[in-house]
């Protein structure tokens, strides 16, 4: 019914042009393919929920150069003042910010330094009891900090005891759902569980211990101060316009910089990723836009080479359909054998990528797809030309050239 | 002959307009998506300080306790302690170093019109300007005097003089580093290498620091790094006078050692060193390890070529050969097609090899046009990348080099695809075509 035979005569005849389509075809799915995976892992990891409204949070640092300066009172009064501000929520100083890809990580671990026991690392940020309102997360088991919690740094030996932390944390140091109650140690310093937040992502989301982060209820004062500003959703942008006069009202010798949303900070830290996706999706583009011109080039070229035979067959009482199949049964043959090829250079490439690079493996559903979506490109590009030369007119073969 | 041939190539690729414009599209392409590719490839590989290159040296010392790792391939830190930089910068020997840290300090001139800003300044020694190819266009670096006492002085670079003061000879002159007023010594002429190799901590490719202090001040001054701070032990530090004299690692220290001779000296010198201070209890280990690795080994080691972009490369040059082989297909239709003609120019005594060489160059004016097509959709996708981002500016962009070698790669792949169509077409023995017309 395919003529299959004649067809396969008639490539053997004319090698080249079909073994060009196949390499060109399976270099494509085999680029295509991994492309695809590696935008797929990118993705995941961008729409991931951190568990913070980063669209109604935003930063700011404030480096204070008054030798005089009380920095527990201002950090107060500044606190204070950016609460009673119109449209915000509420607002913290705390030693870093989550999302940025900058701050402290550590390790936390079952027993005190320097017993050895199991130690998770984490990342962590410091602040007083409006911490988490103001990051806008909420504990899902045991209890948000109170003011007795918080624990201002200075020259006593006051330290924090208790911290909450979030759920990828707590179930890595005791198993799945526990923790709350438990005591943990950071260094030689034992800290009870109060609470649990079930997503919440620390400073650096793209690392392996990305979604492992701790709250600690302590204030550490210094000359560099970062804030978090939590605000109704529309007026952000208003308040984050009023942040540097409203800060210098209250003390002049300072400097206010980065006043920047927290969705903002992300899409910095991101940036790398969003970039490697698009530069793989302008690859997979412009690749298929060139592989679909190579085979509607080639088409082109292989039927006004045979406008006689065409027409002979016509002549000779094919039917239009007839020619038209014969061209796209050619081309589905050479497409198969160049996607069989690629599919294993594709397994091939994304092994090697996985070795040496941090991509993830490459699972078949992707070479199976891309493979798909390849045939019918390449189909949808001959059946312009076979149509053509199925309108050749039978007469052509009674002509001489 | 070369004329007659660019002329032919000329007509012939005017005859087919369709096959010629997909062929300049697909070579455009593939040089477009290839040399963005490899312009950061390229900026990012690139020699910062070439002429000095390998005789710089970032100084590390294996500090930590037998069987602590670190994520370096061979787990010696990336940065010393201040003790081992202060120690290390007080050996004796006729060579330049610098131990270095970033930090910032809020620089105003305490009038009321001038508006504090915040400025990332490189805190080092006075060997580093000579050490870096910094030229003073004022002044000159702090006295060793002033670096001894930790006199309050700074270098600035012009841009921030000009900021500043509005001009750039402004050696004499004060600004105030938070509440500490500090005076001017030096202007040094703008400095910005594209890769930031003498500090790969937070980053490669951040902006080089405009303001320069002496080291000395980090002890003055308690100033603190705005870098990394990384601790590999349990250490229980209260005040920076702790952190100080703690194991924690937050400097870096480089040295200039001209030859193979004075780093045989050096790293001697840094044995003996960590021995002496095996006695206080430090170096805590069975063998002593340092390590002594010039710019390009530095910049290697802290992996400055970003993976995405090792993998992009990649693909774009297997992006290209598919290019190649769609070029090879339409151009062996195309000759194939224009057999005849060639049979009548061989029957008119053309030579096989003549014919071959017309055929090549028009490949190559066909390279040269798609290569010159597809800087410009390379120039279109840099662009693209400054845009997603901003942190690429400095990279994203082509130097003369890589916009010489768009068009040679261009011309090379478009002659390698042409390669065998030619041949083909100059195999054509005259009399078929001849007997047929």
């Amino acid at each position: 019914m395919f003529e299959l035979k004649p067809t396969i005569n008639a490539l053997m005849r004319s090698k080249l042009g079909a073994v060009l389509l196949i390499l060109q075809l399976a270099i494509t799915l085999a680029i295509v393919s991994n492309a695809v995976s590696i935008i797929q892992d990118r993705l995941t990891y961008l729409n991931k929920d951190t568990g913070y409204p980063e669209a109604e949070i935003f930063k700011f640092n404030a480096l204070n150069f008054d030798k005089n300066l009380d920095l527990l009172q201002q950090v107060e009064l500044d606190e204070q003042s950016l609460r009673d501000l119109n449209g915000v929520i509420d607002a913290t100083a705390v030693s870093s910010v989550v999302l940025s890809g900058s701050g402290s990580s550590g390790g936390m671990q079952l027993k005190p330094e320097p017993q050895e026991s199991k130690r998770v690392n984490m990342g962590y940020v410091t602040g007083d009891e409006h911490l988490l309102n103001t990051l806008g997360v909420k504990v899902s088991e045991g209890r948000d900090f109170t003011e007795a919690d918080v624990v201002v740094i200075d020259e006593s030996d006051a330290r924090p005891s208790v911290i909450i932390v979030s759920r990828a944390l707590s179930d890595e140091l005791f198993g799945q759902g526990k923790g709350l109650g438990e005591t943990l140690y950071w260094g030689a310093d034992p800290l009870t569980i109060i609470g649990i937040v079930d997503t919440m992502a620390n400073q650096w989301p793209k690392s392996s211990f990305g979604t492992k982060t701790a709250m600690i209820p302590m204030i550490r004062v210094g000359n560099f101060q970062k804030f978090l500003v939590r605000t109704e959703p529309q007026a952000r942008a208003q308040v984050m316009r009023q942040i540097e006069e409203l800060m210098l009202a209250s003390h002049r010798e300072r400097v206010i910089s980065d006043v920047t949303g927290l969705d903002q900070k992300k899409a910095r830290y991101d940036a790398k990723d969003v970039l490697m996706m698009r530069m793989l999706m302008t690859l997979i583009v412009v690749l298929v836009v060139v592989t679909a011109l190579g085979v509607f080039g080639l088409s082109t070229f292989n039927i006004s080479k045979r406008t006689k035979q065409i027409g002979t067959r016509r002549a000779l009482g094919a039917r239009k359909s007839a020619i038209v199949r014969y061209f796209v049964v050619e081309n589905a043959l050479i497409c198969s054998v160049g996607l069989v090829l690629g599919g294993a250079a594709a397994v091939l490439l994304g092994q090697k990528l996985m070795n040496w690079y941090s991509v993830p493996a490459l699972s078949y559903h992707f070479i199976a797809t891309t493979a798909g979506l390849l045939l019918l490109m390449s189909l949808l590009s001959v059946l312009m030309p076979a149509l053509r030369a199925a309108n050749i007119s039978p007469s052509i073969a009674t002509r001489s050239v | 002959m070369f004329v007659h041939y660019i002329d032919l190539a000329w007509r012939s690729l005017r005859q087919t307009p369709l096959v010629t414009f997909l062929m300049i599209l697909a070579i455009a392409i593939g040089i477009g998506v290839t040399m963005t590719t490899l312009s950061v490839y390229h900026m990012m590989s690139m020699d910062p300080i070439s002429h000095k290159s390998e005789r710089l040296f970032a100084v590390q010392l294996q500090t930590m306790d037998d069987g602590e790792t670190w994520r370096t391939p061979d787990d010696i830190p990336y940065q010393l302690t201040y003790t081992d930089a202060i120690n290390l910068d007080a050996l004796p020997g006729d060579y330049l170093r610098a131990p270095m840290l970033r930090s910032g300090f809020s620089v105003h001139l305490n009038t009321a019109s001038s508006k504090p800003f915040i400025e990332n300044t490189r805190v080092t020694g006075r060997d580093f300007f000579t050490m870096f190819d910094l030229t003073f266009l004022h002044g000159n670096v702090w006295t060793e005097e002033q670096e001894r006492d930790a006199a309050p002085v700074v270098v600035i670079d012009e841009e921030m003089a000009k900021q500043l003061f509005g001009k750039t000879d402004v050696v004499g002159e004060s600004v105030f580093l938070g509440e500490r007023r500090h005076e001017v010594v030096g202007v040094t002429q703008k400095w910005r290498p594209t890769i930031k190799f003498y500090d790969l901590n937070n980053g490669s490719f951040g902006k080089a620091e405009r303001m320069f202090a002496p080291f000395s001040h980090v002890k003055a001054y308690d100033v603190d790094t705005w870098g990394n701070t990384n601790g590999w032990k349990f250490e229980e530090t209260r005040d920076f006078n702790d952190k100080m004299n703690s194991e924690m690692l937050w400097v870096q220290f480089w040295v200039q050692l001209d030859t193979p001779q004075q780093r045989q000296v050096y790293g001697d010198m840094l044995m003996a060193y960590m021995q002496q201070q095996q006695k206080p209890g430090r170096f805590n280990r069975e063998t002593l390890q340092y390590s002594l690795q010039d710019v390009n080994a530095w910049m290697n080691y802290n992996d400055v070529i970003s993976e995405d972009n090792k993998i992009l490369v990649g693909l774009s040059f297997m992006f290209l050969a598919v290019c190649v082989a769609n070029i090879l297909g339409l151009l062996l239709a195309k000759f194939m097609r224009r057999a005849p003609d060639v049979g009548v120019r061989r029957a008119l005594g053309a030579s096989k090899r003549q014919v071959f060489y017309q055929h090549l160059v028009e490949v190559g004016v066909l390279g040269l046009l798609g290569g010159s097509l597809g800087v410009l959709f390379a120039q279109l996708g840099l662009l693209g990348v400054r845009q997603t981002y901003n942190y690429y500016a400095g990279l994203a962009n082509m130097d003369w080099m890589m916009l010489l070698s768009a068009p040679v790669l261009a011309i090379s792949a478009c002659i390698l695809a042409g390669l065998y169509p030619a041949w083909l077409v100059c195999r054509t023995t005259p009399a078929t075509h001849l007997k047929v017309q």
